[in-house]
């Protein structure tokens, strides 16, 4: 006989392993009779072959037996008992089939017994009951109508974006609700202290407070100094206390949330090497949308997912000039990236030297015109805004110069303007507590200072939006309907919904409220409103002013990265909380809080102190050894040895999977070649028929 | 067992209910429209075949690259002519429902992009299929060279035993990497 090639386990390419050594002929092989009889075809046709079903069930019940029905395959690839109790509705079939599967299945419940068929009539039940649930729970969803509209007319982009919002909208109405619990509901019922100020008009009150955060809203519930020690006066239950548990259980509850949907995200788009990235297949495979109803919705898609491939395509032939770039090339490219950098950091300093500039010049009193004053007081809000407004688009111009990858470019981009956000944010708190000329001023309350500010960013956050969609969008659009051949419309251009911007807005005004939410603890509830005024108002934006994108963007493969910013900007929250408290342990001697539930001299460690004192002695030495020192050394090693056992293991997997591939490679040209051989010998045979007259009919092997 | 005139007797509906994804009212819609696409002759017979013409009029599948394939993989007919019964339209939604499992979705999707019927994705399917998505005009396809490329990359990516195609558990295994292949294989009335 010939011989095959010499053992060789590397992995073969798709041309070699076509061929074998007795034909030449490549796509012989899916035209062999053999072919249609191996088993594993026979599973993908299952539904198609309506005859073959009926047998199938007792074929596998009984098992393969070979001569008889090698040719119908077996119906599941789990054990036999997964068959059964599998819904009917779960099988690949027809209708039909699934009634005849089921009424066998009644048929076989009678072989079984009592046990067994309660069993899986139990399953079934509460399956469906499970099922029930969800969809009353999934009805409830708001919105539903304007999600299924906005993703037909623009795609799944966009609706990631409008589904994050809502998101964000639940989040704060826990947040609020939590706060009703552990906040407003204890003052409420018991009281504030008898040295409160009493919550009415004053002399000087105006409606400007509700924009300042001063007068009439420093006195109230919005801020601070409102909660003080009321009746509620255990050791262990007191207002302050509680105050402080639900900022934390509200702080902490928002980073499991974060987190676990971070990691659910980060689970499907984990890519365990190059050589598993699924990109284009999965641009190919996955790549209609067939929720889409719409004709042009279509023709968008097409061009979408057109553009996408070329664009995919580009960035292959990119990375491969990229290799092939010479020395002195290299050099000068990254000289030139270097210069844009060092462009990049100017424009950041600069627009913190603004920002502090701003928030300078805010707090020189003004005895002016009280529009001007207005003004002055929202100066540090007005130029963060205007600033992440307009550097983030300027980012995008110069990562065009840098020559990436289109996907690094936006990467690029989007990491500096995450880093802009939430740098110019942490600049003006940090801008906050350092200057304290404040103090002078008539309000003693440092907490409720700190809060005006947050609250004012909140306001004008969505004051900006708000006037962006009506002041400038809207105008642009009706510009562009009415005199589309005017210069000013041909400068302007068609205005898109540019999701990243958006979703780092979203997620900005989110770290706002996080920060804010222990001084002004109605953040949330505040928030709340904004959000859903903001979803409107963005409805609004995309379905009226709005063309699609050009470039698909991509839901799943983001909103890793838009959790993370959120991550981040809890854990900046986090930060300014714990540093604040820091402080005020730290310069107690000053009587820096005189207001609020940690007023008079009180601080979180004195109250907190006092209720752990209230303890049995045990659990007193054990919570003190918890927040020692002593006890975050073990604590590093146990994560960090926990760490380890997980990237070993992942090790291991993955070696795993390079071993299961090769033998799958293998297996399948094995197989490949065995059919090759078949089918040749059988042609000989027919040939050596054909030489021999017609009437000796030989016994040849049949393959069935 | 067939659909009578224009209702939907009790036992049928809650067998159908059963035996699909969809909820009764999910099924009580499919019926009106199925319905509305008989002509009037053909209301009153049982288990009436509607030609693949007239479904390709609804609205949900009219703009769908897939459309012809979609009826020819859901149709029962001996003619393979992608006609379709009411039970045959009930399997379709049910497939592409919002509770059809993604084992169900990914054997139909296989289904849909073999055009050729043999069982696996090769080099022709799948230049069909990128012609399909990329627009059905001449000056939107993708140039010779361009979907050689592709097609090279594609098999590179999802060939995992490198025999020159995409079987049904390779394929499986592509679409099960990502969450968006759930949302976007659905079709609702």
């Amino acid at each position: 006989m010939e011989e095959h090639n010499a053992v060789n386990f590397t992995r073969l390419l798709s041309d070699e392993s076509t061929l074998s050594t007795m034909s030449s002929d490549s796509c012989e092989y899916y035209q062999t009779e053999i072919f249609d009889q191996l088993p594993s075809i026979q599973t993908s046709r299952l539904g198609q072959d309506r005859q073959g079903l009926w047998e199938t069930c007792e074929a596998h019940q009984g098992g393969p037996e070979a001569g008889e029905r090698i040719s119908h395959g077996h119906l599941s690839r789990g054990p036999k008992d997964k068959a059964f109790t599998q819904p009917p509705r779960n099988l690949v079939m027809c209708i039909q089939g699934r009634r005849d599967a089921r009424d066998r299945r009644k048929m076989q419940i009678s072989n079984i017994g009592f046990w067994e068929s309660w069993r899986r009539s139990q399953s079934i039940n509460r399956r469906r009951v499970w099922a029930q649930m969800g969809e009353a729970l999934s009805g409830l969803l708001p919105w539903l109508h304007t999600l299924h509209t906005i993703e037909g007319r623009f795609g799944v982009g966009v609706k990631a974006y409008f589904v994050f919002l809502r998101y964000l909208v639940f989040l704060n109405l826990l947040h609020s609700a939590l706060l009703w619990v552990f906040i407003l509901g204890p003052t409420t019922l018991y009281g504030r202290s008898n040295s409160s100020k009493p919550l009415k008009f004053g002399g000087n009150d105006s409606v400007l407070d509700f924009f300042l955060g001063s007068g009439y809203l420093d006195r109230s519930p919005v801020f601070f100094s409102f909660y003080t020690r009321g009746s509620l006066n255990f050791q262990c239950l007191n207002t302050p206390l509680l105050y402080l548990a639900g900022i934390l259980i509200i702080l902490f509850l928002s980073l499991i949330l974060v987190v676990r949907r971070m990691t659910v995200g980060y689970k499907h788009t984990w890519m365990l090497g190059k050589r598993y990235s699924m990109n284009v297949s999965y641009k190919i495979f996955c790549g209609w949308d067939f929720t889409i109803q719409d004709t042009t919705a279509a023709i968008l898609k097409h061009s979408f997912i057109r553009n996408d491939l070329k664009l995919f395509l580009e960035e292959q032939s990119f990375s491969l000039r990229e290799a092939q770039r010479t020395l002195g090339l290299r050099v000068r490219l990254y000289l030139l990236r270097f210069v844009l950098n060092l462009l990049v950091l100017s424009l950041l300093g600069g627009a913190f030297f603004l920002i502090y500039f701003a928030t300078k010049t805010s707090q020189q009193e003004s005895g002016h015109y009280w529009l001007f004053s207005l003004v002055l007081e929202y100066l540090p809000p007005i130029t963060i805004t205007v600033v992440n407004l307009l550097l983030p688009h300027m980012f995008r111009k110069i990562s065009s110069f840098e020559d990436y990858s289109f996907t690094m470019q936006v990467n690029a981009t989007l990491v500096r303007s995450i880093f802009l956000k939430l740098a110019s944010l942490g600049i003006y708190l940090f801008f906050i507590f350092t200057t304290r000329e404040r103090q002078k001023y008539s309000f003693h309350c440092r907490e409720n200072m700190f809060g005006r500010e947050m609250y004012k960013l909140c306001i004008f956050n969505f004051l900006a939006t708000f006037c962006d969609t009506f002041l400038l969008k809207y105008p642009r659009k009706l510009l562009q309907e009415k005199y589309p051949s005017s210069l000013l419309a041909r400068l302007s251009g068609k205005q898109r919904f540019l999701i990243p911007f958006k979703v780092l807005d979203l997620v900005y005004s989110q770290t706002v409220s996080w920060v804010g939410v222990y001084y002004c603890p109605l953040l949330p509830l505040i928030g709340t409103a904004t959000l859903m005024a903001t979803f409107y108002i963005q409805k609004f934006t995309v379905l009226r002013c709005c063309v699609a994108e050009q470039r698909m963007f991509r839901g799943s493969s983001s909103s890793v990265l838009f959790h993370f910013m959120l991550l981040l900007g809890l854990l900046m929250a986090a930060t300014t909380l714990g540093f604040n408290l820091y402080q005020q342990e730290a310069t107690q001697n000053e009587n820096m809080s005189s207001c609020g539930p940690f007023g008079n001299g009180e601080t979180v460690f004195n109250v907190t102190g006092v209720c752990v004192n209230s303890f049995p002695s045990p659990a007193q030495t054990t919570l003190r050894y918890l927040a020692s020192e002593a006890f975050a050394l073990p604590l590093i090693l146990a994560e960090i040895l926990i760490l380890t056992s997980y990237v070993s293991r992942r090790r291991a997997n993955q070696k795993a999977i390079e071993r299961l591939k090769d033998m799958l490679v293998m297996s399948s040209s094995d197989k490949r070649f065995l059919v090759k051989q078949h089918a040749t010998m059988l042609r000989s045979q027919r040939k050596t028929h054909g030489v021999c007259s017609g009437a000796i009919e030989e016994d040849a092997p049949h393959p069935l | 067992m067939g659909t009578t005139a224009s209702q939907l007797g009790k036992d049928l509906l809650s067998e159908y209910q059963e035996l699909t994804f969809l909820t009764k009212q999910e099924i009580l819609l499919a019926h009106k429209r199925f319905t509305e696409l008989l002509t009037k002759d053909e209301k009153d017979l049982p288990n009436t075949r509607v030609p693949v013409e007239r479904i390709l009029t609804l609205p949900e599948l009219k703009s769908n690259p897939f459309r012809k394939r979609i009826c020819h993989v859901f149709s029962t007919s001996e003619y393979k002519d992608g006609s379709l019964t009411f039970e045959d339209f009930l399997d379709l939604l049910s497939a592409f429902s919002d509770s059809a499992t993604m084992e169900i979705k990914s054997h139909y999707a296989f289904r849909i992009f073999d055009f050729d019927d043999d069982g696996t994705l090769d080099c022709g399917d799948l230049e069909k299929l990128v012609n399909c998505l990329t627009g059905e005009t001449d000056d939107t396809r993708l140039t010779t060279e361009e979907m050689r490329q592709l097609i090279s990359n594609i098999l590179e990516e999802s060939d995992i035993d490198k025999d020159g195609t995409v079987n049904l558990s390779e394929f499986q295994h592509v679409i099960s990497r990502s969450p968006d292949f759930v949302s976007s294989f659905k079709i609702v009335l």
